[in-house]
């Protein structure tokens, strides 16, 4: 008797598993909400708006904190326009070949309610931001307490590299004054010299020597205003949060729920300037474009001129795998994706929407993001590098003619990238248009005859009379991106040279960086802003990494490079300008410190409740131009998502039949 | 009873030092604070934001008492580790006991419903099979028993989400939220693959426990005696198989705490296990090293509490 | 030396203990007695690990010279399954027994040559697989080469001495022990840095310390035993009472838990693999890089299939094996130790 009860309640509790099944990962209760659900891969390291430096915490920051500048949504080339700023400001040349730049702030700015403001006087919820909080914000940047990682590209800003310098000295002789809040430090130094607040509503600012691209400095979270209130309240004392993972800002959206290991929400801002201004540029939706855009639906009469945001809530979630993340966007739990890789075939066919896919009315945007990927040589290396002089050159040219990355560009990205050329992205203008880099065409003959007169025939080296070896240190690469790296290696095996795949850790690969010892590596570069400057001063003496610990991993220092980059960094984008960049080009061909690999092409998609997306490409978010429709997301969730139940009675039957042979042979034997 | 306490906890002190020593020389002298400070502030740190970085970690103190007596690294690893003042994280300055506070609930939340349905799971399984012992479903059992401990548990959760998640649509193919509405939609799936993927060892070692048991003599006088099959099996076997059941269900409990590591890294559940996998792929050398010595520490209570219990249960343990 | 010419000596050298190996147990009734009682239950299972023990063995002779299947090739050090499996490189994905590309169609170097198809860089699975045996057997060999020696010196003075050395030693494994094992090894690894070497070195340092609490235990219990303690009166020297009377009389317990250690050894690199710390070449690294190949459309099995299957097969094989030895040779001690 008791095993039919046993065999009840099994069967019992299977049904009600089968039924009470559901694969909706939010409560159902925020269904008919706009709320944008969206993932990240990592925890965030810091949200302070000097320090946050990559695409995912940007996707935050850019909701909370509002910039002086803003790219527009549609136009491209890219193109600045105003955002707390009044207008976009010009660049005035002082006699002295100092350059001044002056902001005016739009009044009634005012900063998302917290209990910070306290601080400033007892009830106080909030307070209005003027010129002080920017100026903070730049003298935050020279800070050395602060890991700030693009400080080299204020320094043109007069007095900022003092203020910084001062700051050190100063905390290190006078214990007393390291202990005050550093709003008062900055005061006793007397600030920045080229940052000079005419009143609360006006700020100048004077660079040394002329520096045209920091306008787009302004339009990033780097020089946002930030309240001194925040900072000091937020200090990660007695039980308060640190400012790094408690942003306070003047944006359209406003931390809800930080909860960095698992989901973040942003709620509204209700003291959005936006809402009590709706004209200004950055306020309401654009009545331009560029060409194509109203045939994509982006100039939508329903939208045109409409204040923003029109969003009521924004949730990112973490996703540390990219095929869960995939498989939720498929299932209709996140509005927008990319594609993973291994999926690509069945979204895509032959450059189309795949037919399944656009049943679903999923839209497919595509666009060649501003960055590159490339290998590199260690330019101080004794075999491939100066030292070994116009053997290495020859070598590093050979070794260039030998990577065909069309075809890796086909095996690993599903022919989402270009094959890149030189180091500027064709996006950016000012890159050379139609220019076909000479050592970037696969031709393995060449090659060869370049070993040869490279004074290693087939790859042998005469000094050791085995195949030349080199090392390729892929450091922290999973054995998921592993075949990637594999690729370049066989690709130089064709040559009979033997490279050597070594898979590091950080710290081993930090301690051969230490020593020099590291001859070839992959790496990427995503721009900050639209400018070639942003791209060529990866190769520029003064980022060297052996000697200054910058960007420059292939320590390229090449003096005819380097004179030229020097023009070129001061000069406004032009025919002059672009002829300089062309002979910079061109020594980089012969030179060959990078292999040039690839620049990606992103392919997004967004689910037909999503309006209003345009891929950017840049390090901007652009969400409060997006819009959904929940009653029909709600809809069509449903109807995607009905669970596959009978497998659950295969199973028990299965098993019920599998054991009751047991029970008769149990039954003859025993009784 | 007294004086074996006293010694019991003595020695468990003991270990606990000596953990501190090991991951004094793993976290201290092969990993130097200088790959720390590089790794926390990133590529483009420069030397000056490293040595501050160091000053503001307390990482600029000499290694070892013979360099400096008065501030050396080695007695602050002990005062503060001792003190349960475990500092900040290395990647990003938040601190470690609030970050295992929160991280402590989402683990239990995955560990003790995967335990609990497990061992109900195991020892049900474990008298099924030894209740048709000998026959070809006790064969077929152990072969499914050792079957499922060949398989890599990447390859169960791999198939745990690619069938169940993504082709069946029962649960989220992965995430986790508090949220009471939600919660138990995200737990079943890991839950599930937890279970699964444990069971085959432990039902094969209840299974010799009970198959060993059956074949004692009180069991046969029980039988003899006229006592039903199941009867005996559970009045009987189960009941004076406990003490290994208890054994084995005192020495899991501190790796409850633990949680799962690849499971909760896979699902996304920010529970201490995914804590610690974050803190090993960040290079988060002071969480690895709070970890290690949390979970230790909760072993080794673990440990003495067995122990002591034994020793009130049966006194010869005492005398060892 | 090159590394191929090392490789060489030492399956020369095991070739070598093997067979005095096997002359032992011939000349020994007890192991023949057990060797042949395991033969008769788990024949299967044997042969398995013969097999893959035999790849593995193949896997480590190598020589220059010849022709490859690239201009490198043939100053390369190639293994006799290297060698079975040349010139017939693909371009990518092909599926087993494929005449054409898995993508796009093209026709293949080796139409229908690929047993189990080849992988994204067009390398053939079966190949991959074959060699990945060799590395599941290094991490199980090396590490036993480097844990049961550390655990049979340690276990054995601490059993047989007794006093300080043993508190010592169970201090010392106390400590090691309540380190959760997982945690330790990717610390080691952290510490150590990567590699085989390093990866077998920290496994054998986390998986020593169970085999010497067996060996303490057991040794403890052989000190007493009349015929030791005789020798001792008889003022036969400790060396020669290790030798000749605790140490065979271990050898069983050591084989034992080696053989069940082997699975869980293989098992852990699978997870560091995942962690980005395991050995180039294994098992666990295929599967972790074949994981994602299940969303493509159409699936591509082969690669994880293969990986997971060899790796499954091998270890239901061991853990057979591993139980009926058990049950065999030691139906005692080592029955409560889960």
């Amino acid at each position: 008797m008791r095993q039919v009860w046993v065999a009840a309640a099994l069967v019992g509790s299977l049904c009600v598993l089968a039924v009470g099944c559901n694969n909706n990962p939010y409560p159902e209760h925020d269904a008919e909400l706009k709320v944008l659900y969206s993932a990240f891969s990592t925890p965030h390291r810091s949200l302070d708006p000097a320090e946050a430096y990559n695409v995912s915490a940007h996707r935050v920051t850019g909701l909370v904190y509002d910039t002086l500048l803003e790219y527009h949504f549609l136009k491209r080339p890219y193109t600045l326009i105003p955002g707390l700023a009044k207008q976009v400001p010009t660049a005035e040349p002082l006699e002295d070949g100092r350059v001044r730049y002056r902001f005016t702030l739009r009044p009634g700015v005012n900063f998302a309610p917290d209990p910070c403001f306290e601080l400033g006087g007892a009830g106080r919820v909030t307070r209005e931001a003027t010129m002080e909080d920017v100026a903070y914000q730049l003298m935050r940047l020279a800070d050395p307490a602060l890991n700030v990682q693009v400080r080299d590209q204020f320094s043109n800003i007069q007095g900022f590299k003092q203020f910084h310098r001062a700051l050190i000295e100063r905390r290190g002789a006078d214990p007393a004054f390291a202990a005050l809040p550093a709003r008062e430090q900055y005061a006793a130094l007397g600030g920045v010299e080229g940052v000079r607040i005419e009143h609360p509503h006006a700020l100048e600012i004077t660079l040394h020597s002329p520096y045209p691209q920091i306008l787009y400095w302004f339009a990033m979270e780097f020089t946002t205003p930030v309240a001194w209130e925040a900072v000091e309240y937020y200090d990660g004392e007695a039980g308060r949060e640190r400012y790094a993972d408690h942003p306070v800002g003047t944006g359209p959206f406003g931390i809800d729920v930080y909860d960095k290991r698992s989901r973040i929400v942003l709620d509204r801002n209700p003291h959005w300037y936006g809402l009590a201004d709706p004209r200004a540029p950055g306020a309401h939706y654009p009545e331009e474009g560029a060409p194509g855009d109203a045939e994509a639906g982006l100039l939508d009469a329903a939208y045109v001129g409409r204040p923003l945001p029109f969003l009521d809530r924004v949730e990112f979630r973490l996703e540390k795998e990219g095929i869960p993340l995939f498989n939720k966007f498929l299932q209709g739990y996140y509005d927008s994706g990319g594609i993973i890789k291994e999926s690509f075939d069945q979204v895509v066919q032959s450059e189309r929407l795949s037919p399944e896919m656009a049943a679903r009315e999923i839209r497919l945007q595509k666009a060649v993001s501003p960055g590159i990927f490339n290998l590199g040589f260690n330019m101080e290396d004794e075999t491939l590098g100066v030292p070994a002089g116009d053997r290495g050159r020859k070598l590093r040219q050979a070794m260039s003619l030998a990577v065909d990355s069309e075809k890796w560009i086909e095996l690993f990205l599903n022919g989402r990238g270009l094959p890149a050329q030189t180091p500027i992205p064709p996006v950016i203008s000012g890159a050379p248009e139609g220019y076909l880099n000479p050592y970037r065409q696969v031709d393995l003959d060449r090659a060869r005859a370049l070993l040869v007169e490279a004074g290693y025939p087939d790859g042998i080296d005469p000094a050791t009379g085995a195949p030349l070896k080199l090392t390729f240190d892929a450091y922290e690469v999973s054995s998921q991106s592993r075949p990637e790296r594999q690729y370049f290696v066989d690709e130089w095996r064709k040559l009979g040279i033997n490279v050597e795949l070594s898979s590091t850790t950080y710290n081993e690969f930090q301690e051969k960086v230490d020593r020099g010892a590291y001859q070839i590596y992959f790496w990427g570069w995503s721009a900050d802003y639209p400018d070639p400057e942003n791209f060529l001063f990866l190769l520029s003496c003064a980022m060297r990494k052996s000697t200054t610990g910058g960007p420059n991993s292939a320590n390229f220092c090449h003096p005819g490079f380097e004179s030229l980059f020097n023009q070129m960094e001061v000069m406004e984008d032009g025919p002059e300008r672009r002829a300089i960049i062309r002979e910079m080009v061109a020594i980089l061909e012969q030179e060959r410190p990078w292999i040039e690999i690839f620049n990606g092409v992103g392919y997004s998609l967004a689910h037909g409740w999503l309006a209003n997306v345009k891929p950017f490409g840049m390090s901007y978010p652009m969400t409060k131009y997006l819009d959904i429709d929940p009653v029909k997301r709600a809809r069509v969730r449903l109807s995607w998502n009905e669970p596959v139940v009978w497998p659950v009675f295969a199973i028990a039957g299965m098993f019920v039949v599998g054991i009751i042979p047991g029970f008769r042979t149990f039954f003859r034997e025993r009784q | 009873m007294l004086a074996f306490v006293v010694r019991r906890l003595l020695f468990g002190v003991a270990v606990v030092l000596g953990v501190l020593g090991i991951l004094f020389v793993l976290f201290f002298q092969v990993a130097s604070p200088d790959d720390i400070a590089r790794r926390a502030l990133g590529e483009k740190a420069r030397p000056d934001s490293i040595e501050q970085w160091k000053a503001n970690h307390g990482y600029d103190r000499p290694l070892w008492p013979w360099q400096d007596f008065e501030d050396n690294l080695l007695f602050h690893h002990y005062s503060t580790m001792l003190s349960f003042d475990f500092g900040a994280s290395d990647v990003d300055g938040a601190p470690i006991s609030q970050r295992i506070r929160e991280g402590a609930g989402p683990s239990l939340a995955l560990t003790v419903p995967a335990f609990a349905f497990g061992l109900g799971l195991a020892v049900l399984l474990g008298l099924f099979v030894a209740f048709f012992r000998e026959t070809y479903i006790d064969t077929t059992g152990v072969f499914l028993c050792v079957l499922g401990m060949s398989v890599s548990i990447l390859l169960y959760i791999i198939a745990g989400q690619y069938l169940v998640g993504k082709m069946l649509r029962w649960f989220p193919i992965s995430g986790f939220d508090a949220d009471p509405a939600v919660l138990l939609r995200f737990l079943a799936l890991p839950v599930l693959i937890s279970v699964l993927s444990g069971v085959g060892s432990d039902v094969r070692f209840y299974r010799t426990v009970f198959v060993e048991e059956t074949g004692r003599d009180y069991v046969r006088t029980a039988r003899s005696k006229g006592a039903g099959e199941v009867r005996v099996m559970i009045r009987h076997v189960l009941r004076n198989s406990l003490i290994p059941i208890l054994t084995r269900v005192v020495l899991a409990i501190p790796f409850l705490f633990t949680g799962s590591l690849l499971l909760e890294s896979f699902f996304g559940i920010p529970g201490l296990g995914s804590l610690t996998i974050d803190a090993i792929s960040q290079n988060d050398f002071a969480t690895l090293r709070v970890m290690v010595f949390v979970l230790s520490m909760l072993f080794i209570i673990g440990q003495i509490a067995t122990d002591i219990s034994y020793a009130l249960v049966d006194p010869r343990v005492r005398l060892e | 030396m090159a590394p191929h010419v090392l490789s060489n000596a030492i399956v020369l050298l095991l070739l070598v203990a093997a067979g005095f190996a096997l002359r032992f147990v011939r000349g020994n009734r007890m192991w023949r007695d057990a060797l042949a009682q395991l033969w008769r239950r788990r024949r299967g299972s044997l042969l398995v690990i013969v097999a893959f023990l035999l790849v593995g063995l193949l896997d480590s002779v190598a020589w220059t010279g010849g022709q490859g299947q690239d201009a490198l090739a043939a100053h390369e050090a190639r293994t006799v399954i290297d060698r079975l499996f040349q010139g017939d490189r693909e371009a990518s994905y092909s599926a087993p027994l494929a005449d054409a590309a898995f993508y796009g169609g093209d026709p293949l170097a080796a139409p229908g040559g690929h047993w189990l198809g080849t992988d994204i860089l067009g390398r053939d699975v079966l190949h991959r697989t074959l060699k990945g045996a060799r590395v599941a057997l290094m991490i199980g060999g090396l590490t036993s080469l480097i844990a049961i020696p550390l655990a049979l010196l340690f276990g054995i003075s601490a059993g047989y001495f007794g006093r300080r050395i043993d508190d010592a030693i169970f201090f010392l494994i106390s400590t090691l022990a309540s380190i959760p094992s997982l945690l330790l090894l990717i610390a080691l690894i952290m510490a150590l840095g990567k590699g085989t070497w390093q990866v077998c070195l920290a496994l054998g340092i986390t998986s020593w310390v169970g085999l010497c609490r067996v060996t303490r235990g057991e040794t403890l219990k052989l000190r007493e035993l009349d015929y030791v303690q005789a020798a001792r009166a008889l003022g036969v020297s400790h060396g020669r009472i290790l030798v000749r009377h605790i140490l065979p009389n271990l050898m069983h317990l050591v084989i034992i838990t080696f053989v069940l250690m082997f699975s869980q050894l293989v098992l852990s690199e699978a997870i560091l693999a995942y962690l980005g710390i395991g050995v180039d070449g294994s098992w666990g690294e295929m599967i972790d890089q074949a994981r994602n190949e299940l969303s493509r459309e159409p699936i591509i099995w082969w690669n994880i299939a293969a990986a997971g299957s060899a790796m499954f097969t091998l270890l239901l094989a061991v853990n057979y094996v591993g139980d009926s030895l058990r049950d065999i040779l030691d139906p005692r001690t080592l029955r409560e130790t889960p």
